[in-house]
């Protein structure tokens, strides 16, 4: 079922059903309909405000897609998630404002430092796990966020640091065009993530989750898939940190604070373990439903903190009806399209 | 492959596994003490002992799950070097052709059969990490391949229409094939399997001993068996070691056991003490 290819030898077999069934064309034309909002933005069908939402539910999407690596994938926790997503905004950030280095090289410098940092957690998830783990990646994240305060030549401190949009190739982009690059960065990083997880490395992710005896008996080497695990998570946490700076144009140590790290979790276990389009739709449930749809009821949205209240219910609800995410409900409402329009079929059966 | 221990030891021509004084003990408790037998080439050979024998101790010594405190053990790797498995990292040992199977099935629920399959296929794969991300020729090319290997081997099992449902929800028969056929993935020179019989049946039990016979026949590999159920050791195996509290007491074929004198008293000793 995974791995119908465009080009497969079925000798028969619609030709357009097989290119939808394709998951790279599928991760493209989801792109491609997410790039499109900006037209819609511009025709005024949608608010423009809108376009800032959307972007950075995006850039979370790629950051909780790393944390799903860790924790969906191969069981690991990390809170650290907005230290490393701060690390990369701000080296990304420095690099092209301060040293005036083209976007694509700070970007890519922010996203090896953060995966070097990466690896050293990934030595330390080695000896301790669960909890304190946790526990951990918490304190890195928080030494992090303490740093960004306290290096003011670099990040400005509490004034919080500045950034334009980036420039590719000699050309500066607008808001519109960061957020079509936001879009391509994103479906980059779903087929990354589809290539990893549904080959060797995803199996041994799987069995390290599973067993750590089991999987060593298998020849996992586990230390080798902690680490790269660990740098991929970071990875994503810098890049979408380095997108961040230059799309929302600033950054401030109090922005990368637990709570953050605590939202990216969320969208993993709202959108669910394992799932590449439950990551996006998790990050759109946890960072645009409440700005733009609770923020707008009238009495409701007048409460401090509907935010968390919202995700934090929401949490619940899913893990006592949905353990593996809201991308449970497709099964759900499939089942309940096929009672509702193939009554016929099931009720011959059974009779 | 840092640690790779000279091969010392030396292995009659027949022999696959050769154990010498293995030792181990936690704490004051010495659970395995000067344990010595062989295995040879294609044979299927038991390991017995009443409950808290040593068995799963001694096997744990082997795979190095445990490093022992002392003692040897020789193994004929898959390309027929000689070995002292002692002290090698525990994730290197399939490498050489040595895989187990887990009393317990741990397979992964969230994983499609072939999947679970071919995770037994991990220390073959060439590709790197980046590769496999970029879903490079080399990277596709091995995939497909392993994918075909790993239908073959749950055909063998008889489960082959099986191979896309999700091994959670399976019934404990259908794992423990899974399992099996897993250990076929890396060209196994040995194959220890822990209490295999466990959770079975009588029919399953007689179809499992089929089955050992028949994966020893094509797969050209030997076959150690940890075991409780008496019924299947005594029909399926050549020869059989008995060990208990730890200590070896006699190894020869089935009826060799059955009519040994410390055998049956370690498994009948409670009631002849009465």
């Amino acid at each position: 079922m995974k791995k119908v290819t465009v080009n497969g030898q079925g000798p028969s077999g619609n030709l357009a059903l097989r290119v939808y069934r394709n998951a790279y064309f599928r991760y493209i034309l989801f792109g491609v309909i997410i790039s499109l909002l900006p037209m819609l933005a511009q025709s005024g069908v949608m608010p423009s405000s809108f376009l800032v939402n959307i972007g950075s539910v995006l850039i979370y999407a790629v950051v909780a897609m790393g944390l799903n690596l860790l924790l969906g994938y191969s069981g690991l926790i990390s809170l650290g998630t907005a230290g490393f997503m701060g690390l990369g905004a701000y080296i990304s950030g420095y690099l092209t404002e301060a040293m005036e280095l083209p976007f694509l090289v700070a970007v890519l410098v922010a996203i090896v430092v953060a995966a070097l940092l990466g690896t050293l957690v990934g030595f330390v998830s080695l000896r301790v796990a669960g909890i304190y783990l946790a526990i951990a990646t918490l304190c890195v994240s928080e030494i992090l966020r303490k740093t960004f305060e306290e290096l003011d030549q670099f990040t400005n401190g509490f004034s919080g640091f500045t950034a334009g949009y980036p420039i590719l190739f000699g050309i500066s982009l607008k808001r519109e065009a960061t957020f079509v690059l936001l879009t391509v960065v994103l479906v980059l990083v779903m087929m990354l993530t589809h290539n990893l997880v549904n080959g060797q490395m995803g199996r041994a992710l799987h069995a390290m989750r599973g067993s750590e005896v089991a999987a060593q008996a298998m020849g996992i080497n586990l230390l080798k898939y902690r680490l790269i695990v660990f740098a991929i998570a970071t990875a994503y946490a810098a890049l979408g940190g380095a997108l961040y700076m230059h799309f929302v144009k600033f950054s401030y140590p109090s922005t990368w604070i637990m709570m953050f790290s605590l939202n990216i979790l969320a969208v993993v276990v709202i959108g669910g373990l394992r799932s590449i389009y439950g990551t996006v739709i998790g990050a759109l449930i946890v960072f645009a439903v409440p700005d733009l749809v609770l923020k707008r009821i009238p009495v409701i949205g007048k409460i401090d903190g509907i935010a968390y209240i919202f995700t934090g219910v929401l949490i619940i609800l899913v893990i006592m009806f949905y353990p593996n995410g809201v991308v449970g409900l497709r099964q759900d409402l499939k089942r309940l399209m096929s009672k509702l329009f193939g009554k016929k079929k099931e009720g011959a059966h059974h009779v | 492959m840092s640690k790779h221990h000279s091969s010392t030891g030396t292995l009659a021509s027949d022999q696959v596994l050769n154990i010498t004084d293995l030792s181990i003990q936690f704490g004051g408790l010495k659970a395995v003490e000067g344990l010595s037998f062989d295995v040879k080439e294609k044979e299927i050979f038991g390991l017995i002992g009443p409950n808290g024998a040593g068995k799963t101790t001694a096997f744990n010594c082997i795979t190095q799950f445990y490093h022992p405190d002392r003692g040897q053990v020789l193994f004929r790797t898959r390309s027929g070097e000689v070995m002292d498995l002692v002290g090698h990292p525990v994730h290197q040992i399939i490498r050489l052709g040595l895989v187990r199977t887990f009393q317990n099935v741990e397979v992964i629920k969230e994983l499609s059969l072939i999947d679970n399959v071919l995770i037994g296929a991990h220390t073959d794969f060439k590709s790197t990490i980046l590769e496999q991300a970029l879903r490079l020729p080399r990277a596709r090319r091995e995939e497909k391949e392993m994918r075909r290997k790993a239908e073959e081997a749950l055909e063998f099992m008889g489960i082959a229409h099986l191979k896309d449902a999700p091994a959670g929800g399976q019934p404990y028969g259908v794992l423990k094939k899974v399992e099996m056929a897993r250990t076929l993935m890396c060209r196994p020179k040995l194959i220890i399997l822990d209490e295999p019989a466990a959770g079975l049946n009588d029919s399953e039990t007689a179809e499992l001993a089929q089955t050992i016979r028949r994966v020893r026949d094509t797969y050209h590999c030997t076959i150690l068996l940890v075991e409780h159920d008496m019924r299947l050791v005594m029909n399926i195996c050549d020869r059989i070691c008995a060990i208990s509290f730890g200590q070896f007491l006699a190894c020869g074929t089935p009826e060799e056991i059955q009519n040994n004198k410390l055998v049956q008293e370690a498994y009948l000793g409670e009631e002849e003490g009465e």
